[in-house]
């Protein structure tokens, strides 16, 4: 077995780094706690270089490196960076493990005739990882510890050759390990510097003078697996997160804020290969509330423009009741097929444009006001749903006009809702029709026709319907309705 | 009378079959596998009419516009004229047509030719002047009914008859005139 693995120095710094692209090559350092008392936990290269170090306080820290930038350590930050670290590995191949923050090991068994050799897909996946703005070192080995340890080696891709990891890594320093402080001082203290060092000494009085951890140590110093691989299954949606220390109070303030986040969901994406059909925008406001905003989009897509466009539209429909001080944004994940029309085919809307169009209609229409009409399984009279419109392929039209259908058919146009109307009869039959600008006698009527159902609902109707025509010259459908026991124009054939 | 990129009018008066004529375009485009986008000013849309004519309703884009939306119809015909990809945008105006300059008229037609859809209006006037191609008037020259009269038992159909207004590309093919079932 062959394992990649991706490892992202000082993650808990780069992932704050990628929520602040602007942030790149200056000193930041991660902190966490209450101010004064705020420890560093993370640092960048730059403030690293400066002599910032975890554990560090923070006043110390910025008096090491002066121009230090603090920020808070997020959890959701990071998991979100986690995951797009681990969705990245996942375009490449089917089998990856999640080895901890900032670390992910890929299965390369099979990979040869989809990537090319190991060292162009490790050179594949470095170059994904800076374009989800997660800068990674490489290592390629025959087993997890020895891949990780040749990724610390320090090189940008680092190979080691099958059978060669204990030579290869003889020679590498114990810290590359990064064992528990307690152990690393009982090991320095031994004389063992090397991995080599620690991978010779003797199992049984390894054991007995360190117990379990020191025999954990010296397997990963040798290179051996602690396990089976643990497959990692993507979650259904990538998220991404954003905390503010303002509050925003308008969209335009939002959008500033939401860009770089479809930026980076993007760019997950496009590594893996995928497309977003639904986006989930979560907001918590300043009032404790949350404010959740669910856009299906008509077609699948990664571009950040019309994504953007599409939520703006629908914020401005159902904008926040309060200040917004955290954002949240998840796309759902889809394959898509490439796919070429025939040559035959009627031309349709590109679906990316067609998206856009269906917001702006949906913000000045309402969503319950536009789709596609279909006929519903009831007698109801004018029963009919409206569904999300979408493109079909043209191959699956039918051609041919469903049984009974006639495109010569005398229609009717709906009254919704209906006119009252006022109606005179004789023997039961009505002979002059009043109802807003249609009156006039009837000159021809066939009825009535007596349709009722669901009696045992509220929605119950009963009705007697009648096809007149009128001396004014319209035909038109009048209604004598029994719950409300009055008469109305339901339509007129046209 | 649906011309790619330009406007076609048909008007007539209640019950001239106008709505008819629109729903036989309509079923005709569809069937043919082509997208077709109806702003409905009236919600007057009957869905069973408009599939016993034969419209493929998942290709049927409806924006029902309602009465108290009439203003947002014209920005919906414009915004869906100038989406490329539809084969047809219909404005159904209903019974009471809105005032269109010729200005914004014109503007429309812009929009149909470069989205490349053909623009139909159904009204009971002309309001597109001179930026329509094709202008026709519909009208119902007879109706049919079953059973004896004068107690007939059911509406059978009608006769439409359609009258050319204005035509800048010669007189359009197909019949003057059509029977209608009901």
């Amino acid at each position: 077995m062959r394992v990649a693995c991706v490892w992202v120095p000082h993650f808990a710094a780069v992932a704050a780094l990628r929520a602040e692209p602007e942030l790149r090559h200056r000193p930041v350092a991660i902190v966490e706690g209450v101010a004064p008392a705020r420890t560093v936990v993370d640092a960048t290269d730059e403030a690293w270089e400066a002599g910032v170090r975890p554990g560090m306080p923070e006043a110390e820290a910025a008096a090491r490196c002066p121009g230090l930038i603090a920020r808070a350590a997020s959890g959701e930050r990071d998991v979100a960076a986690r995951e797009a670290l681990l969705a990245l590995a996942l375009g490449t191949s089917p089998r990856v493990e999640d080895g901890g923050p900032g670390i992910v090991y890929v299965d390369l068994d099979g990979l040869g005739a989809l990537h090319g050799d190991e060292p162009a897909i490790g050179e594949r996946l470095a170059r994904h990882t800076g374009r989800i703005g997660l800068p990674a070192r490489l290592g390629i080995a025959g087993s997890r510890p020895a891949a990780l340890s040749a990724a610390r080696l320090g090189r940008r891709v680092s190979i080691v050759r099958p059978g060669e990891e204990a030579a290869t890594l003889a020679s590498a320093p114990l810290e590359l390990l990064e064992l528990a402080p307690e152990l690393g001082a009982v090991l320095a203290r031994w004389g063992v510097r090397t991995l080599g060092d620690l991978a010779e000494l003797p199992r049984a009085g390894l054991v007995a003078r360190l117990g379990e951890a020191g025999l954990a140590a010296q397997d990963l110093a040798r290179g051996v697996d602690p396990g089976p691989f643990r497959p990692y299954a993507s979650p259904p949606f990538y998220q991404e997160v954003q905390g503010l220390e303002w509050e925003l109070v308008s969209l335009e303030q939002l959008a500033a804020v939401v860009r770089p986040l479809l930026d980076r969901l993007a760019a997950r994406l496009d590594v893996a290969h995928v497309a977003a059909d639904q986006l989930t925008l979560g907001l918590g406001l300043a009032d404790g509330s949350r404010h959740e905003r669910v856009v299906d989009l008509a077609y699948p897509m990664a571009e950040v423009g019309p994504m953007l466009a599409l939520l703006r539209l629908d914020l401005e429909g159902h904008p926040p009741r309060a200040a917004i001080v955290h954002v949240a944004l998840a796309a759902r994940p889809v394959r898509v097929r490439a796919g070429q029309g025939g040559f035959w085919h009627v031309p349709e809307p590109a679906g990316r444009e067609l998206a856009v169009v269906l917001a702006r209609l949906t913000a000045l229409v309402g969503s319950a006001n536009l789709g596609s009409p279909a006929l519903v399984d009831s007698h109801r009279p004018d029963a009919f749903a409206l569904e999300p419109f979408a493109l079909t392929p043209g191959a699956d039209i039918e051609r041919q006009a469903p049984p009974g259908a006639s495109s010569r058919f005398l229609a009717l146009r709906r009254l919704r809702p209906a006119w009252p109307a006022t109606v005179d009869t004789c023997a039961g039959r009505p002979v002059a029709v009043s109802a807003g600008p249609v009156a006039g006698r009837v000159l021809a009527c066939a009825g009535p026709w007596r349709v009722s159902g669901e009696w045992w609902r509220e929605e119950a109707w009963a009705r007697d319907e009648w096809d007149l025509a009128l001396s004014e010259g319209t035909l038109c459908r009048l209604v004598l309705d029994h719950r409300a026991r009055a008469w109305f124009l339901d339509g007129m054939y046209d | 009378m649906v011309i790619p990129g330009e406007i076609t009018e048909i008007v007539g008066r209640r019950s001239s079959g106008r709505t008819s004529a629109l729903l036989a375009c309509l079923a005709g485009v569809t069937r043919a596998g082509g997208i077709a986008a109806l702003i409905d000013s009236e919600d007057a849309l009957d869905v069973e009419s408009a599939a016993h004519a034969g419209v493929e309703l998942k290709r049927l884009l409806w924006v029902r516009c309602g009465r108290v939306r009439r203003q947002a119809a014209l920005r919906a015909v414009d915004m869906l004229a100038r989406c490329q990809g539809f084969a047809v945008v219909a404005w159904d105006v209903g019974d009471t047509p809105p005032r269109l300059s010729l200005a914004l008229a014109f503007r429309l037609r812009l929009a149909a030719r470069q989205g490349g859809a053909a623009l139909l209006i159904v009204a009971p006037r002309r309001i597109a002047g001179a930026a329509a191609t094709l202008a026709v008037e519909a009208e119902r020259r007879g109706t049919r009914w079953e059973g004896a009269p004068p107690l007939p038992a059911r509406l059978a159909g009608a006769r439409l008859g359609l009258r050319v207004l204005r035509s800048r590309r010669g007189p359009p093919a197909g019949p003057e005139s059509w029977e209608l079932l009901a």
